[in-house]
């Protein structure tokens, strides 16, 4: 397209800021550095090609064909064929690389923001909008690809060959080059004003775009709620005005181009016709010679390209540059120091000790957790209690130490899990989210996770532990399925039972669950209950228990209410208490199952 | 816009969308064809312009011929000739302008005119073609194939003036020295020939980059959306080898595109320079034996100069023309799918209201084709509903009591059996009035982007504040809506306030009482509003059945208790029928079924977290419990 990019007015780098961000990326290319002057080589090479065509052309109208001398013409030809020799060779080699500097800075950039983030605290994820993190890996690095592939050649040259170019001009006649040089205020000041017109017209469009996707999606996604009101029209008409709008800006910015286009146009057909004008007086007069008023008219096309280039040139660059300051803020994150120095391997087994836990998020305004201090036996079951939002499922995180707690600790035979190692960490205590939560690949790559080196057969073992050896047999390749992305090719309760086999391959001490809210498919359900309840078995388990019959199935219940834990017991136990949490909740529970109070 | 997901129901298989056909392919070039036609004016005249424009660009050369030989050469007016050639330039600017203004411009206007089709198309479809359609293919449809057709439109009017110029040049040279002509231009079919080789060779490697920059994506989106799991496992180190192996698949792919690159542009860009030379070398001679001026030398350049561009863009033309010629036949299908649920063409009246008797009878469906009739929703469904009556349809998932409420919609047409509304067949009714007179409220609750108070008007948006008001008040929702930032006017959803489950459903409760139905179907509609919050909408949901034809779906007792007669559902069909204590008492699969739907029931703690979000405590709140944050409970 002829917009490369544009930058919002909040995005966009001051002169400061963007000469940092460019230091920068050179100085972190250093390991390109070889390819990146062969490249810069290069391109000085191909932009004296391009100046040197033309001089030829004048040496053979001057010596040649003015003077009637052939040999002399003869040799210009030779020189220009052997100009345009040099020329494709050069032009194939700059090619190659300003491509492997450009996309091994990308490459490494890629890397090294990826690596950042995934050293980044859960905090920070809490922060950070997923969408906003993907978009930094893909658009924003993507948004620098336009630049590295086309735009720093391009560059490189455009502002190369105008320099070159006019110092040539300046050689061959300082007047003439006076005269051409007139038409430049015109063509500097129209350029900065479309480069600036271009960049709203830009943001204008890619505005439009998004929210005319954003109309089909919702169709899409509510045709059904559409239908069922018989609402086609009106929403079609809501339609039609936003992909109006769309049209709107993509003509407004064709008459942005269209007025810049014939300006461009224009001066270089007026210094055309200026050169000839005055050059062939001055010919007349003797003052010059018919081949440079020639060489002369040649040169101009490589000074109004180049500067046509440069001012589209120009949004791109700052977009990339604006793209480039929001990875950099990524990659100087400090990393989370998740092992303390002299870390120390958890025991094979041990209670698990919650000491006077509080915790406060870093998004949060009030305090998660308040002084929470409960002891869990080996193999003993706790279910956790309470209302949404109460605290339970923050507790179950920091147990399995996604987070820290702000203050008290949270030991596992007796280490403080601060001080464990990582490793031992994750193969004592696993974690079950609600949701099975898949990644592309096989459903052998998926139980695999914790342990990528783990063989078939341990996969298999897996399975079979919990009681699903035979499950995935029905599908086409097995264990080898492609889930798809997020495991879509499977059903709800089918990633439950991976998602509770990459637990079982762990093998761990404690499992911290946390039970699914939704209903799954019937044809799982069954499957997937005896599985969670095999997995349990002999383990010390911590529960985020939504339903009944898991709470009655626990050891101990533990409520947790208003960020502090309430009532710990027995079912029987916390349904006597008069007055209790448990037993309001017990009692809200069957008012609205009276069928089940008869049974 | 809230998150995208389709109806729970298992029994919907999700299958592509049919593959094209030598028919498909002809409608398809209709579509383009007929589009084209429509806008034949502006492309005329855009094709005109352009026309002009090549006539002005092939005159500058001639002028400056003219201006070397009589006004530099010879005695002429060399100020005359400058004045010409900036009077055509100022003319040729203006017209390079014209040009691509009127082709972007028709262009643009086919993509917009092409898209409204598309959507207004798409949007009437049946729902069968919705449940396995995929969103991401017609979002596709809609923006890239859309942007491939506009590509190619706009190179046909720029193509033909491109051409036009090519061919007048070509006979000015030819007629003015054939035999430099013929020098000079020789290598320029080749920069064609390249141009259009270069197109079709990157193509695929380009689409390739673009895969691995989604798969990138894809790892990482996979990351951080599993954070939880990544950590939890420890698998950071996993996901890292994952993402270095496709970053290095984008770096070597983009190099084999460089390598494309560099194979041939240095060589596009160079031949018109090797007819430049052909016309010094031997042009040269020819001034030299006087057989040529030095004006016709130096216009003879020019005009090799002039024609690079335009053979470059005429390759690039046919390059492009494939690809749209893809992107066509993909649009193509989707325009070629005809609506299996129509109006009929000659409609039938419902008596007037209220009405509301509905009747099934001996229906059979199921979502799949007729081949594949193992899988029977409904079968031998019978169903008898006076007018104004209530029923509460019971039974487990799976045995087809939301299907009950899609056909009475008129979603899916049954595949045996009929469905009558007051005493008219559903398939003679005309849509709108049928939809108009039936309401669902769907456990999957879809809000749109839009205020509170459009969301709730949506079947009447002409409805007056106090009747909106009203609804909002017999769903329960007045008082949460009352303490939003901006009340009724508070715009919803992802891009707005996000509401908890509970909330949702009570706008859709809501939306459906201003509908003003003959037929109210609550389809599990209460399913995320918590028990307290239940029993103040079940009084008032009372008052909207009052005389009007309720069908109930649910498994909490109390909520089946709002219905005067229950009937059960198994495998499909009606397996008993009575009031919810005689079926408790003689109904032991009554019994079961309500045992099974409550041992799963939540603890109780269902919406009492949105009760959280009505104080106004919304931050810790959408940390806290990830999976089941205020907004994005299903």
């Amino acid at each position: 397209m002829w917009m490369g990019g544009g930058v919002a007015a909040e995005d966009r780098l001051n002169r400061g800021q963007f000469r940092t961000v460019g230091r920068r990326l050179l100085a972190d290319s250093r390991e390109h550095r070889r390819q990146m002057v062969g490249a810069g080589a290069f391109v000085l090479l191909a932009v004296v090609c391009t100046l040197a065509g033309p001089l030829v052309i004048r040496a053979g109208i001057d010596h040649g064909i003015e003077p009637g001398n052939g040999r002399a013409l003869n040799t210009a030809v030779i020189g220009y064929v052997g100009l345009i020799g040099l020329s494709y060779l050069v032009g194939r080699r700059q090619f190659v690389y300003v491509n492997r500097a450009g996309e091994g800075v990308l490459r490494d950039l890629r890397v090294r923001v990826f690596d950042r983030m995934m050293s980044q605290s859960m905090a920070f994820f809490d922060e950070q909008k997923a969408g906003v993190l993907v978009a930094r890996m893909s658009a924003d690095i993507e948004s620098m690809a336009e630049i590295v592939q086309w735009g720093l050649l391009q560059f490189m040259a455009a502002s190369l060959l105008v320099v070159l170019a006019l110092v040539v001009l300046a050689v061959l006649s300082p007047v003439l080059t006076l005269v051409v040089l007139a038409v430049f205020p015109a063509l500097i000041i129209g350029s900065i004003r479309f480069q600036r017109q271009a960049n709203d017209a830009y943001l204008a469009v890619r505005e439009r775009v998004g929210l005319v996707l954003a109309s089909i999606q919702e169709a899409l996604a509510g045709v059904r709620v559409i239908q069922a009101h018989a609402r086609q029209r009106e929403q079609t008409r809501r339609f039609n005005a936003a992909n109006a709008a769309l049209y709107e800006a993509h003509r407004h910015s064709t008459v942005i181009s269209t007025w810049y286009f014939g300006l461009v146009e224009f001066c270089g057909v007026l210094a055309t016709a200026l050169t000839v004008g005055i050059g062939g007086w001055m010919v007349h007069a003797g003052h010059l010679s018919l081949g440079t008023v020639t060489a002369f008219v040649l040169l101009l096309a490589s000074l109004f390209e180049p500067v046509q280039m440069l001012s589209q040139m120009y949004n791109s660059l700052q977009s990339a540059g604006a793209s480039l300051h929001k990875l950099y803020a990524i990659i100087d994150r400090p990393p989370e120091v998740a092992e303390s120095p002299g870390a120390v391997d958890l025991p094979a087994e041990g209670a698990i000790e919650i000491a006077q836990v509080a915790f406060r998020y870093a998004t949060g305004s009030r305090s998660a957790l308040t002084g929470v201090s409960l002891r869990v036996e080996p193999r003993q079951r706790v279910a956790l209690v309470g209302p949404t939002g109460a605290g339970k499922s923050t507790l179950a995180k920091i147990v399995a130490r996604m987070y820290d707690p702000t203050e008290g600790r949270v030991s596992f035979g007796g280490v403080d899990l601060r001080h464990a190692t990582l490793d031992s960490l994750r193969r004592r205590i696993a974690v079950v989210p609600q949701e099975g939560f898949l990644f592309s690949g096989t459903i052998r790559d998926n139980v695999r996770l914790a342990r990528p080196s783990a063989t078939d057969a341990e996969v298999e073992a897996a399975m079979v532990a919990i009681g699903a050896g035979d499950y995935f047999a029905g599908f086409d390749a097995g264990l080898d399925t492609e889930v798809r992305e997020r495991g879509s090719r499977l059903s709800a309760g089918e990633r439950q039972l991976v998602s509770l086999a990459r637990a079982a391959l762990v093998d761990p001490a404690v499992l911290v669950l946390d039970e699914a809210t939704s209903n799954l498919d019937p044809g799982t359900e069954a499957a997937v209950e005896a599985a969670m309840e095999r997995l349990m078995t002999g383990r010390t388990v911590i529960v985020v228990a939504h339903r009944l019959s898991t709470v009655r199935r626990a050891d101990a219940i533990a409520v947790v209410d208003g960020a502090a834990l309430v009532e710990y017991g027995t079912h029987d136990e916390l349904v006597a208490l008069p007055g209790g949490r448990y037993r309001a909740l017990a009692d809200a529970w069957t008012r609205s199952q009276p069928v089940l109070t008869g049974e | 816009m809230y998150r995208v997901r389709p109806l729970r129901d298992a029994a919907i298989p999700s299958r592509p969308v049919a593959t094209p056909n030598a028919l498909n392919m002809r409608a398809s070039w209709h579509v383009l064809t007929d589009a084209l036609r429509d806008q034949r004016r502006g492309l005329t005249l855009a094709i005109g312009v352009g026309v002009a424009w090549g006539a002005a660009k092939v005159a500058v050369p001639l002028l400056t011929r003219l201006a070397i030989d009589r006004g530099i050469v010879g005695d002429g007016s060399l100020i005359g000739w400058t004045l010409a050639i900036v009077g055509v330039g100022v003319v040729a600017g203006a017209l390079t302008g014209v040009r691509r203004y009127l082709s972007f411009r028709e262009s643009r206007n086919l993509e917009r005119r092409l898209r409204d089709r598309l959507f207004a198309h798409i949007i009437g479809l049946h729902i069968g073609y919705h449940d396995r359609a995929q969103t991401g293919q017609l979002m596709s449809r809609a923006s890239n194939d859309m942007q491939q057709i506009q590509g190619f439109v706009v190179m046909i009017p720029l193509t033909l003036s491109n051409v036009f110029m090519v061919l007048a040049s070509i006979v000015i040279l030819v007629a003015s020295n054939w035999l430099l002509a013929l020098i000079a231009l020789a290598p320029l079919p080749l920069i064609n020939l390249l141009s259009r080789r270069f197109s079709l060779n990157i193509h695929p490697t380009l689409v390739e980059v673009q895969q691995h920059q989604a798969q990138l994506a894809t790892v990482v989106e996979e990351s951080v959306t599993g954070i939880r799991v990544v950590k939890g496992f420890g698998a950071e180190g996993r996901q890292r080898s994952l993402l270095r192996a496709e970053a290095d698949a984008i770096r070597s792919t983009s190099l084999r595109a460089a390598r494309i690159r560099s194979s041939f542009l240095p060589g596009i860009d160079l031949l018109p320079a090797l007819g430049q030379i052909a016309v010094l070398g031997v042009g040269g001679h020819q001034v030299l034996n006087g057989q040529m001026t030095i004006g016709e030398l130096v216009a003879f350049n020019i005009y090799v100069a002039l024609l690079v561009q335009p053979l470059r863009t005429i390759g690039m033309t046919v390059a492009f023309g494939q690809r749209a010629a893809a992107a066509l036949t993909r649009v193509g299908e989707v325009l070629a799918t005809t609506a299996t649920v129509v109006s009929p063409a000659a409609a039938q009246r419902l008596p007037p209201p209220p009405g509301g008797a509905v009747v099934f009878d001996r229906v059979r469906f199921g979502y799949a084709t007729a081949d594949e009739r193992d899988s029977l929703v409904l079968d031998g469904f019978e169903l008898t509903i006076a007018a104004g009556a209530s029923v509460a349809l019971v039974g487990a998932t799976g045995s087809g009591k939301s299907t009950v409420a899609r056909l009475l919609l008129r979603f899916y047409d049954p595949q045996a059996g009929a469905i009558q509304l007051d005493g008219v067949h559903l398939a003679l009714i005309d849509l709108d009035e049928l939809r108009r007179a039936v309401a669902v409220v769907f456990e999957d609750t879809f809000l749109f982007h839009d205020t509170v108070r459009a969301n709730i008007a949506f079947a009447r948006p002409e409805a007056p504040m106090a009747e909106i008001e009203r609804a909002a008040r017999l769903a329960g929702a007045a008082g949460f809506i009352a303490a939003l930032p901006e009340g009724y006017d508070t715009v919803l959803g992802e891009r707005g306030y996000s509401l908890s489950g509970g909330q949702r459903q009570r706008i859709a409760i809501a939306r459906a009482i201003v509908a003003d139905p003959r037929v109210l179907i609550l389809d599990d509609a209460t399913s995320a509003v918590d028990p307290a919050k239940e029993h103040e909408i079940r009084e008032a949901l009372g008052e909207v059945m009052r005389g009007r034809t309720t069908i109930v779906i649910a498994h909490r007792a109390a909520t089946i208790a709002l219905a005067d007669t229950v009937v059960l559902l198994d495998a499909g069909r009606v397996a008993a029928t009575g009031t919810h204590q005689q079926l408790l008492d003689r109904e032991p699969r009554y019994r079961a079924v309500l045992a099974a739907w409550a041992a799963r029931d939540q603890t109780g703690a269902g919406e009492t977290g949105a009760d959280v979000v009505d104080a106004g405590n919304v931050d810790a709140e959408t940390v806290d419990d990830g999976a089941v944050a205020p907004g994005r409970v299903g």
